[in-house]
């Protein structure tokens, strides 16, 4: 499905890329890029509130996840000297049903198991699994292949990586973006 | 709200070598002695083992140990664990067996390659793998993985096998001087099985293990005498090696204390040596009146069913009071709160409320007086049909309103008035005595002489306790 739309101004706008399959029931609000092959599920949420989020290639968010790029909470949207950062994903990452994400760089293979709250100042590198549940709000890197686990997040490390998704073509029957 | 319907606001208590105070939910009721009991008060027994993941039944341990009694050691390392099921050594879920397609030669062909099916174990909530300890695929889906060998096994086997031998021939000999005066041409063997026998001896506290019991000497067989090595001391210890106060530690390698423990023959303290243990059983318990040695539970022996054989529980003879609605608590003030009755049996209970005495022993939790109905009430008995029976003669209790609030087939709802004595935080609790007629079913011992007379009414009562809630201002 080839889909290119442009709304309203070009700031404010979603660029979705060819083979990309974004439900129209989903919510897509500000400057939001979104890459080949990735696929929105209906009741997904992409709020880019304080600047623009980048969406790589081959990902897959499910139903109800949200990927946010907010201000944080002690600043307000007038308050001087508020750049607009540029929230980055790479490419081939699972947003499991009902997660938030608001990390401002998520790097490649990673996992985002459903119900997960990843925080604002947390760089996720590659291979990484945030498990259910698990709320994570540290200002860190998080290294590559580490798994977050269990209700006190513990951590290990993954020295297999499961084999990344095939990834759905998308729900059936559902609308789909049209270009205007 | 249903916060006045958790369990623990209303509590019955139960005599029995200490005074527990429990909801009735989690009592059993001895109807042979006619009397509550709690999970104190009675003896718990072990029905079967079940592995709770593939829910397979694993016979008893004394019919275990009767088939196999040669086999000691292996019993003991067995230790009750499933043969085909697996935990995950990082965070203790069931693993699951996973398949992949790798490319194996052929074996008639060496140079072309099939896709063979290999397996692993996968945890899906940490994401180890049995790759990760270094572990092979197997070519089997079950049955293939081995717990590793600990190098130690053969010498505490020996020293088991020395100590238990030891162990009988203390005992023998006891049993010998015992009765050498009594009945000197009893075979030495029998005192044993007299010994642990019966179910009375069996329940000492202090008495020796079971497990044990089976392993009587049989006649004439030759003890074999069993040697053990003691333990040398060393002088030379294994030196730390040279960077052991300098080398980063690399924490995703190190095992926390759970992980270590969980394995306590080789508390291994990296990860890459966490290997799978076989998942532990579970078991199915039983539970007997340690007055009168009836059954008061005992469940069904297939692991899939949850229904009991025998379910003496109290929710089904005693019946229940429940909080329904509690106004403002006031100091000194006198409240009205509603509560309900419940009859769980089939006949017609006569139930009278009795406030406690000054000076009642039982009664050292209330903070406040209360002011229970008079008259008896009369519950109507248990109609499982009621609710589909619409032409049901209406009941005619002729109650008073200003004690029955409402009726509703076998539960009646009624006033009781307190008075919060102390103004401190913390809730309000006020008891009081509820005095009902029971009707044994259970069969007689002698039977009737008058042929089949009803069952005699008994009257039993208990101590209950309220939890009513905090004083608001």
């Amino acid at each position: 499905s080839d889909k290119m739309s442009d709304k309203q101004s070009a700031q404010k706008s979603a660029k979705i890329a060819s083979g990309a399959v974004v439900c129209v029931e989903s919510e897509i609000r500000g400057d939001v890029t979104i890459g080949a092959r990735t696929v929105v599920h209906p009741k997904a949420r992409i709020i880019a509130e304080a600047g623009p989020i980048v969406i790589g290639e081959g990902n897959l968010i499910e139903e109800q996840a949200l990927i946010i790029n907010s201000y944080p909470e002690n600043i307000t949207p007038d308050s001087e000297g508020v750049e607009a950062k540029t929230m980055t994903i790479g490419i081939n990452n699972v947003f499991e049903v009902g997660c938030m994400s608001q990390a401002l760089k998520i790097g490649d293979n990673n996992v985002i198991e459903s119900k997960a709250d990843l925080g604002r100042n947390m760089i996720l590198t590659s291979g990484c699994i945030i498990g259910a549940c698990c709320q994570v709000n540290t200002c860190e890197v998080i290294p590559e292949n580490t798994v977050i686990f269990g209700s006190g997040c513990q951590r290990r490390v993954q020295t297999e990586r499961p084999q990344p998704q095939t990834l759905h073509p998308g729900p059936k029957n559902v609308p789909l973006w049209h270009s205007e | 709200m249903a916060s006045l319907l958790q369990p623990d606001r209303v509590l019955y208590l139960v005599h029995g070598e200490k005074k527990i105070r429990s909801p009735l939910s989690t009592l059993y009721f001895c109807r042979y002695c006619s009397e509550l009991r709690s999970l104190e008060c009675v003896s718990h027994e072990v029905d079967s083992h079940y592995c709770p993941s593939c829910l397979e039944n694993m016979p008893s341990a004394e019919a275990k140990l009767k088939k196999n009694r040669k086999r000691i050691c292996n019993q003991l390392n067995e230790n009750f664990r499933c043969a085909n099921c697996f935990d995950c050594p990082c965070c203790m879920h069931t693993l699951s067996t996973r398949a992949t397609n790798i490319p194996a030669p052929l074996p008639d062909d060496p140079s072309k390659t099939a896709m063979k099916k290999a397996y692993y174990l996968a945890c899906g909530f940490c994401r180890w793998t049995s790759r990760d300890v270094g572990m092979a695929d197997k070519s089997v889906a079950s049955g293939g993985w081995q717990e590793p060998d600990n190098p130690h096994t053969q010498r505490i086997n020996k020293l088991i096998e020395y100590y238990q031998q030891l162990a009988q021939r203390e005992k023998l000999e006891r049993d010998r001087k015992k009765l050498a005066r009594r009945r000197p041409y009893m075979p030495l063997a029998f005192s044993e099985k007299y010994g642990l026998g019966t179910r009375l001896q069996r329940q000492r506290p202090g008495a020796p293990i079971t497990s044990l019991a089976g392993l009587s000497l049989k006649e004439g067989e030759d003890q074999k005498e069993i040697n053990i090595e003691p333990a040398q001391a060393l002088d030379e210890v294994e030196p730390l090696p040279e960077d052991c106060y300098t080398r980063p530690i690399n924490l995703p390698e190190v095992t926390s204390l759970r992980q270590r423990l969980l394995q306590p023959d080789f508390q291994p303290a990296g990860a890459s040596q966490l290997h799978p243990k076989h998942k532990h059983l579970l078991i199915k318990r039983s539970l007997r009146c340690r007055k009168c040695e009836h059954n008061l539970s005992k469940p069904e022996f297939n692991p899939t069913s949850i229904k009991f054989k025998i379910q003496l529980v109290a929710v089904s003879y005693i019946p229940e009071v429940r909080i329904m609605s509690i106004p403002n608590l006031r100091f000194q003030k006198e409240c009205q709160v509603l509560l309900t009755l419940t009859n769980p049996v089939e006949n017609i209970t006569h139930v009278t409320l009795v406030g406690c005495e000054e000076g009642d022993p039982e009664d050292i939790n209330s903070t406040a007086k209360v002011m229970v109905p008079t008259k008896e009430l009369v519950l109507a008995g248990k109609d499982a049909a009621a609710e589909y029976d619409e032409l049901a003669e209406p009941q005619d209790f002729q109650d008073d309103p200003d004690v029955v609030a409402f009726r509703k087939s076998n539960k009646i709802g009624f006033f009781i008035k307190v008075v919060p004595q102390r103004e401190e935080d913390g809730d309000v609790t006020v008891s009081f005595k509820i005095r009902h007629d029971f009707r044994n079913l259970a069969a007689p011992i002698r039977p009737s002489e008058e042929g089949d007379a009803p069952a005699e009414a008994i009257w039993l009562t208990h101590h209950v306790e309220l939890s009513l809630g905090p004083i608001i201002a």
